[in-house]
């Protein structure tokens, strides 16, 4: 096998250039794919995460009739004991947030605004989301006070501040009627456009007070050890409920339309990924060819003294694999390498505000997600698969005289 | 003892368009330790005959038995395996594996045959001495002239210690000094190691060094001498 491999070794070698050519090729291939991906799944995976950690949780557990119809009268019980069942239900789940969630009109004492209410357990959210790390003034609501902090561009709307009295007025669990003052104790920079310019968060038990909901929470928000862990824990959890009204869903399932915008989003580099390696693919099979061709009076030499056509089959396998693997490997360092020096990319001017605008920072970071860099690896080694057929099919139908003759 | 021996051969290329008899029924047979050349003009069939002999092409009638075994009809993977540990090759073309250097290129030989790294290393050193190439063992075939080439090429085709060895036109591309040089080596090995050899050759300095001429002519044999070498050198 050594010899096989030294074999193999200095077979590519024999044309330097051509070599280097074609492995620079491949590198820029495995370079421009990654770093395409790792922009577009940075911005995504920063989405995802401030989707999952202030709106959905990784796992969500609702009233199974709550899907349907968004509404207080879904909402289900919620106590120590289903708290204890949930969390045994998997070693995984790190946290587990109760949260009752409402429309509501937030007024001063001239206008309303709709208004997401959130009752929430102060320190549960900080744990789950560090949301106190966003507060702009004030301080965070406490467990049971009758006060709210809300989203600075609702608070600015209304032109309210720390201090002032925020009304909320709406309907509570079963057609009850639900009003109340609340002192403002803080405004919060919400990372999320749209919560910033609508989200109240009261105590939950002062929310469910007002809400007509004693004990009752709309969505039980969990958190996983690691995101790919969501699937399985899902199952566990299924299985601990399933003698219940309550049912699970996974952070897809619950944002299918970001997802789906978001693949129509990949689309497109996909595509040119996939014409890349088209291109790539051929230059490969081009080197490959000529490699073959040029040798094929040696072949046929190799087999008259008694070279198996399995064994000299392997050796160009070898060589195709020597250069897709040393392709790859510099591919992937150096992206690496690229992603490290760059990220985050900085915005700056009308496209920073337009990010701004929309509501997430003025950055582009990278994804780092090893997946990304294997996929490529794979890519490369099918693409070798692939063009080696030539030669395997060249060293297997090779007539031994013809070959000498050539 | 009779190391080769066929039956009745013939070839014919092109069977289905123009048909081209390359050897009509030839029947030999040669004993071990011959030092035997095929001689005749070009598409006489002596290369043809070569390539039955050695296995690399199937013949449309007839038998061709190496020790006794019938060569002709093994498969192709049985008939490599076969030239592997019975015939050793020696081309015109010298053929080496470029990218190999002449030490490493008497070796793959015996590595395909699976042998022992010591005993590979130990083979090698002492073919390489044989031929006269001792001190050129790490050369590559660019570096080394035609003659020092074919030099490693015979070592390479005894590597595996061959019932006997074809060689096919084996001076055609050596200068004088060269080829004498050559043919002093196998006859030397012909002499002292009783290592069969079978030539196809155009070459007066071959035919003059055989101790059996086949002379072939239309893909017949037309003549089957034996000669006293040392008496057609002299003359």
């Amino acid at each position: 096998m050594m010899t096989f491999l030294k074999l193999a070794w200095r077979n590519i070698w024999r044309n330097k250039r051509r070599t280097m050519i074609t492995i620079s090729a491949i590198v820029f291939a495995v370079l421009a794919a990654i770093v395409m991906q790792s922009m577009n799944r940075g911005s995504y995976e920063v989405m995802i995460d401030r989707m999952v950690s202030f709106s959905t949780g990784y796992l969500q557990v609702q009233d199974y009739r709550y899907d349907s119809e968004a509404s207080l009268d879904n909402a289900f019980h919620y106590d120590d004991a289903l708290r204890e069942k949930v969390l045994g239900a998997d070693p995984r789940i790190t946290i587990v947030v109760p949260r009752l969630e409402t429309f509501m009109l937030a007024a001063n004492d001239v206008s309303t605004r709709g208004a997401i209410v959130f009752g929430v357990k102060p320190e549960k959210e900080q744990d789950f989301n560090q949301i106190g790390n966003y507060l702009a003034e004030g301080r965070f609501v406490e467990a049971n006070e009758q006060a709210v902090v809300m989203g600075k561009g609702l608070a600015d709307r209304l032109q309210l501040g720390v201090g002032d009295t925020l009304a909320l007025i709406g309907q509570g669990r079963f057609g009850m009627s639900a009003s109340g003052l609340f002192e403002i104790t803080g405004l919060i920079e919400h990372p999320i456009h749209d919560m910033n310019n609508s989200a109240v968060f009261l105590p939950l038990g002062t929310a469910q007070e007002l809400l007509s909901a004693e004990g009752h929470i709309t969505g039980l928000l969990i958190s996983v050890q690691q995101a790919r862990q969501t699937d399985a824990v899902a199952r566990s959890l299924r299985s601990t409920l399933e003698d219940s009204e309550l049912v699970v869903f996974t952070w897809p399932e619950l944002m299918p339309e970001l997802l789906e915008l978001m693949e129509m989003d990949l689309a497109v580099p996909r595509l040119l990924t996939v014409v890349l390696y088209v291109v790539i693919g051929l230059g490969f099979f081009g080197t490959v060819l000529t490699m073959t061709m040029e040798r094929l009076r040696e072949f046929g030499v190799l087999l008259s003294v008694g070279m198996k056509r399995g064994s000299l089959s392997l050796v160009l396998l070898i060589e195709t694999l020597i250069i897709s693997v040393m392709a790859v490997t510099s591919g992937i360092v150096l992206s690496w390498v690229l992603l490290k020096l760059v990220d985050p990319i900085t915005l700056s001017g009308d496209a920073a505000q337009a990010v701004i605008d929309m509501g997430f920072d003025p950055i582009i970071p990278m994804s780092f997600a090893p997946d990304q860099f294997f996929i490529q690896g794979l890519y490369v080694f099918l693409i070798a698969l692939l063009v080696f057929l030539f030669p395997l099919i060249k060293v297997l139908r090779l007539n031994i005289l013809e070959a000498a003759r050539s | 003892m009779t190391i080769v021996r066929t039956e009745k051969l013939s070839k014919v290329y092109n069977a289905d368009t123009v048909p081209v008899h390359a050897l009509n029924n030839v029947c030999i047979e040669i004993d071990e330790g011959e030092f035997t050349a095929l001689r005749g003009p070009s598409g006489s069939g002596k290369t043809t005959l070569l390539n039955m002999i050695g296995g690399l092409d199937k013949p449309t009638e007839g038998k061709v038995f190496i020790n006794g075994e019938e060569i002709s009809k093994m498969k192709d993977s049985q008939r490599i395996d076969f030239r592997l540990r019975n015939i050793g090759f020696v081309f015109q073309h010298y053929n080496l594996i470029p990218v190999f250097t002449a030490a490493e290129n008497v070796a793959f030989i015996m590595m395909l045959q699976g042998r022992d790294k010591r005993e590979i290393q130990e083979r090698t050193n002492k073919l390489l001495d044989q031929v006269g190439l001792g001190d050129r063992k790490d050369a590559r075939p660019a570096q080394l002239s035609g003659g020092q080439q074919q030099r490693v090429a015979v070592a390479r085709a005894l590597a595996s210690e061959p019932r006997f060895i074809l060689a096919d036109e084996p001076t055609a591309n050596l200068d004088t000094k060269a080829a004498m040089n050559l043919l002093d080596i196998m006859e030397k090995m012909n002499r002292e190691q009783s290592i069969t050899f079978v030539f196809s050759t155009h070459d007066q300095r071959v035919i003059d060094r055989a101790r059996r001429v086949i002379t072939m002519v239309d893909g017949a044999i037309d003549q089957d001498e034996i000669q006293d070498p040392d008496n057609t050198q002299a003359g």
